[in-house]
């Protein structure tokens, strides 16, 4: 075989990486408004989404947006909300400023999302009688263009039209989606709605916040899965198994996307079963590996992270959460698996559990899930939900340059041993056909070699091995990042960042602050001591039982109220600021 | 006598007189005369007797999970396609915990020699039935013997169109030596099924009988032959033993990689594209 060489060759002695720059934390918008479109899936409402997105974003404003969709192919009723503002936004509102209806079912859906405020606007030949409804051509226009598809791009021309946006930067947006064959149409139809959104301009719609061009041109927009995937990349990841399930089809699809650039290969294996397999016989292999599943995948695969554990082969898994138990809601949001990641598997074994929050921070921990995987040979799980995969966002350009890519495995002598003995429990990984060595690696108790072993002392002293790897991985822990000062401390993990961000920045009661966790397991006693500190410990969680503030709790942290919702729904910003506000008033 | 590829000062967990010994002892002798660099070679296992055969060979080794050897291996090739890579386990290991993935690796037909012991019986659990255990067989849990249909991996093989389909009986060492040559040789998924008796669990399915219920397949028989094959596979007095079938075509690696073979580890993503496709968001 050829000499060949590791790029990047680090050891468990380097220093432990730190993430590229310290980031300022953008405040969220001070000036926004939303604008709900609904109607039925199959319709085209995700392309809807991503011309309006676009668009406005080319106009210069601060664009963010989520879905919520039922769990069919066609039919149905879902929504898109979009927010406009000019300055980050990161979360979603329940009440809206215009609704959009493309159907009759749309208007009964988001009914309760309507206030006396909300302008609606739909079809002629859509009536309600409890709604005031302005109505707009749409039928008559496409019946002229002989189409119903082209009302997504009517639509988005009505809305340009009312708040007089140009027109071209709209087109450019459309142009970015389309093929030659369909632009021509789908123009015309957003021509045709753009003459009648100015038509309506005497109509007292909420007026747009303070374009910001500049600043938005040097921005990106994407999805939370397509963040989390560039993480994932700017981590070395060439391999990718996984069998499909919503929400975390996204990642996969994006690195099958990427495949086409980069050495990544791509299988869609039999089960997750196979799929965390695959990705151990990667690693061993000397691959960067990686699975993408979701909590009823995650179960099948709960046998091979122990494995992982085990064998000491490091594993990187995507988990995107969604609610359970069984099949549960499959197009639905929350942070329902915290407790499956940190538990799931037999045996006593280390383990890394990250949950990012935002865009950058899907990069950031994305990047990370690899480092910690090959540093520590243990498996690392990085968290994310539907509602953080599918909503779309904005974020500042990412160096990707300052993300350093190293990789933990040796040329081994002839005297190699995969399991030797050392000082912190981590042993130099070598890769079969690399160096002289074999690399023996087992499922079984063994010993320095890798031979299997029933012996007591061996036993205790490769559980007194593997335990060293966790202590050590735990004083390389994130801190959570604490947003602000106050005596109450609001705390989240994962995608519930932007919400409290948002809601305790419109609340601006001097007392309150944030905590956001994204290492959430294993957690670092040292970076909870301010957590005792605090008069008030407030837990926000999208879950039933508030899985990690019982992790809290377990660490002497006093938790005095949990904020917590399992309807499926992420936390709207309006909603969660009234249950804050209602909490804290009381409070000394 | 020792031999270059033995793992020295290992204790042996296996039975005396069971016939494990005699297919390490083989796959020994083949990699030797084939000339496979043992630095090069990885055996990847599962769980149960069989499966403990990378213990006591000189190559790497993975040994993994009940029933999962083949995702690893497949996985293992791709991430390294000059690595020689061989998957070794039992029939409940191969067929009963991992026949799912038994079917798609076929069908990703990637270039790994599949070794089945298939002694019709679970050594390691004493004495359960396997996938593979013929009808009436009894146990402590199939009181009043076996009722299932006994699996047919041959057939089930050849309905998939493996590259590379084989049985032989390690009573048979020489025409046995011959198959497993021409597995490693072959470009693509090669499985190789290996009658072989559990000497404490299964008095019925003995070297003796190995012996009496099974013939070589004649030379006649054109293994090119899908139709052909499966006829054979159908047989069973006597069981036909050796190559039932063997087609060529492109592998799971060459599929997903091309031509490039490179180890995974050498490579590195190129940053100023990564820049250059995030830019475009
Ligand atoms: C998930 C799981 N289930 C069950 C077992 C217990 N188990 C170990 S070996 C084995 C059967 C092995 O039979 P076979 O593959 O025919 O190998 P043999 O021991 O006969 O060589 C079983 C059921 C296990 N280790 N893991
Ligand atoms: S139990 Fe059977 S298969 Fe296992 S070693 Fe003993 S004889 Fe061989």
């Amino acid at each position: 075989m050829n000499e060949t060489k590791v790029p990047f060759e680090a050891t468990i002695s380097d220093q432990a990486v730190s993430l590229p720059e310290k980031r300022e934390e953008e405040l969220p918008g001070r000036d926004s408004i939303s604008i709900l479109i609904g109607g039925a899936a199959g319709t085209g409402i995700m392309t809807l989404e991503k011309i309006l997105t676009g668009a406005f974003k080319r106009s210069g404003y601060f664009v963010f947006s989520t879905k919520e969709y039922m769990s069919r192919v066609r039919g149905g009723s879902n929504t898109t909300l979009l927010r406009i503002a000019d300055a980050p936004v990161n979360a979603p509102c329940w009440y809206t400023d215009i609704f959009i209806a493309l159907d009759t079912d749309a208007l009964s859906h988001a009914h309760e999302r309507l206030t006396d405020h909300t302008i609606v606007l739909a079809d002629e030949n859509i009536t309600h009688e409890e709604i005031e409804i302005t109505k707009i051509p749409v039928s008559r226009a496409l019946k002229e263009l002989g189409g119903r598809h082209y009302a997504n791009s009517y639509v988005t021309g009505v809305i340009f039209g009312i708040f007089g946006l140009d027109e071209a930067v709209l087109t450019e947006s459309m142009e970015a989606l389309f093929d030659e064959e369909e632009i021509h149409k789908n123009k015309a139809a957003m021509h045709q709605g753009v003459v009648y959104g100015q038509s309506l301009k005497d109509l007292p719609f909420p007026k747009l916040p303070g374009q910001l061009q500049q600043k938005t041109n040097s921005m990106h927009l994407m999805d939370g899965s397509s963040a989390s995937g560039f993480g994932f990349l700017a981590g070395g990841c060439n391999m990718i198994t996984a069998y499909p399930m919503s929400p975390s089809t996204g990642v996969l699809n994006f690195m099958a996307s990427m495949s086409e650039h980069f050495t990544l290969l791509v299988e869609q294996s039999e089960d997750e079963i196979a799929s965390l397999n695959m990705v151990l016989g990667g690693w061993f292999g000397g691959a960067r590996a990686m699975t993408s599943t979701s909590g009823g995948g995650f179960a099948l695969m709960s046998e091979a992270v122990s494995l992982s554990g085990m064998s000491e082969t490091p594993a990187v898994i995507y988990l995107a959460q969604r609610p359970g138990p069984a099949t549960g809601l499959p197009t639905r949001s929350e942070q329902g698996d915290l407790n499956l990641a940190i538990y799931s598997g037999h045996g006593y074994f280390g383990r890394i559990v990250l949950a990012p929050g935002d865009l950058q921070e899907c990069i950031d921990f994305g990047y990370l899930a690899f480092e910690l995987a090959d540093r520590y040979q243990m498996p690392v799980i990085t968290l994310s939900d539907q509602y953080l995969a599918d909503s779309i966002g904005m974020l500042k350009r990412v160096d990707f340059s300052a993300y350093v890519q190293r990789r933990y495995i040796l040329p081994t002598d002839a005297l190699y041993e995969r399991y030797k003995f050392t000082e912190n429990g981590i042993t130099p990984r070598g890769v079969p056909g690399l160096g002289e060595g074999l690399v023996v690696s087992t499922s079984d108790e063994h010993d320095e070699r890798g031979q299997i072993t029933e012996s007591s002392h061996m036993r205790d002293k490769m559980v007194k091995k593997r335990k060293k790897k966790i202590s050590l991985a735990i004083l390389e822990a994130h801190s959570p990042k604490v947003m602000g000062e106050g005596s109450i401390a609001v705390i989240g993990w994962g995608s519930t960042k932007g919400v409290i961000t948002e809601v305790l920045r419109e609340l601006a009661d001097p007392r309150l602050f944030q905590v956001h966790f994204v290492w959430v397991h294993p957690l670092d006693p040292r970076h909870l001591e301010m957590l005792k500190e605090t008069k008030t410990n407030i837990v926000i969680e999208n879950n039933v039982t508030g899985e990690f503030s019982d992790i809290l709790k377990k660490h002497d942290i006093d938790i005095h109220h949990r904020i917590l919702q399992a309807d499926g729904f992420a936390f709207f910003t309006d909603l969660l600021k009234e249950k804050l506000y209602n909490l804290v008033k009381e409070q000394k | 006598m020792k031999h270059p590829l033995d793992r020295t000062d290992i204790d042996n967990a296996w039975c005396p007189g069971c016939g494990n010994f005699a297919i390490l002892k083989l796959l020994k002798e083949v990699l030797t005369e084939l000339e496979l660099d043992p630095k090069n070679t990885v055996i990847v296992s599962g769980i149960g007797q069989a499966a403990k055969t990378p213990y006591y060979i000189g190559t790497h080794m993975f040994c993994g999970l009940h029933g999962r050897a083949l995702p690893v291996s497949a996985a293992l090739k791709l991430s390294n396609p000059a690595l020689t890579v061989i998957a070794e386990g039992g029939d409940g290991d191969m067929y009963g915990e991992g026949g799912n993935h038994f079917l798609h690796t076929i069908r990703r037909n990637p270039d790994i020699v599949h070794i089945v012991h298939n002694n019709m019986v679970y050594g390691l659990t004493k004495g359960q039935a396997s996938p593979t255990s013929q009808k009436g067989f009894k146990t402590p849990v199939q009181v009043k013997g076996v009722n299932n249909e006994p699996f047919n991996p041959v057939s089930v093989a050849l309905a998939l169109k493996a590259g590379f389909v084989s049985r032989v009986n390690i009573g048979n060492y020489t025409h046995a030596k011959s198959v497993l040559k021409e597995a490693f040789l072959h470009k693509g998924y090669a499985l190789v099924d290996v009658f072989q008796p559990c000497v404490v669990f299964n008095k019925v399915n003995t070297y003796k009988w190995f012996k009496e219920n099974t013939a070589e397949i004649e030379d006649s028989h054109d293994s090119s032959n899908l139709l052909s094959a499966m006829q054979k596979a159908l047989e069973n007095a006597p069981v036909p033993i050796g190559i039932f079938y063997q087609t060529m075509q492109s592998t799971f690696e060459e599929n997903l990689r091309g031509d490039d073979t490179r180890a995974l580890y050498s490579l590195s993503h190129d940053i100023d594209k990564l820049q250059l496709l995030f830019g475009a968001y």
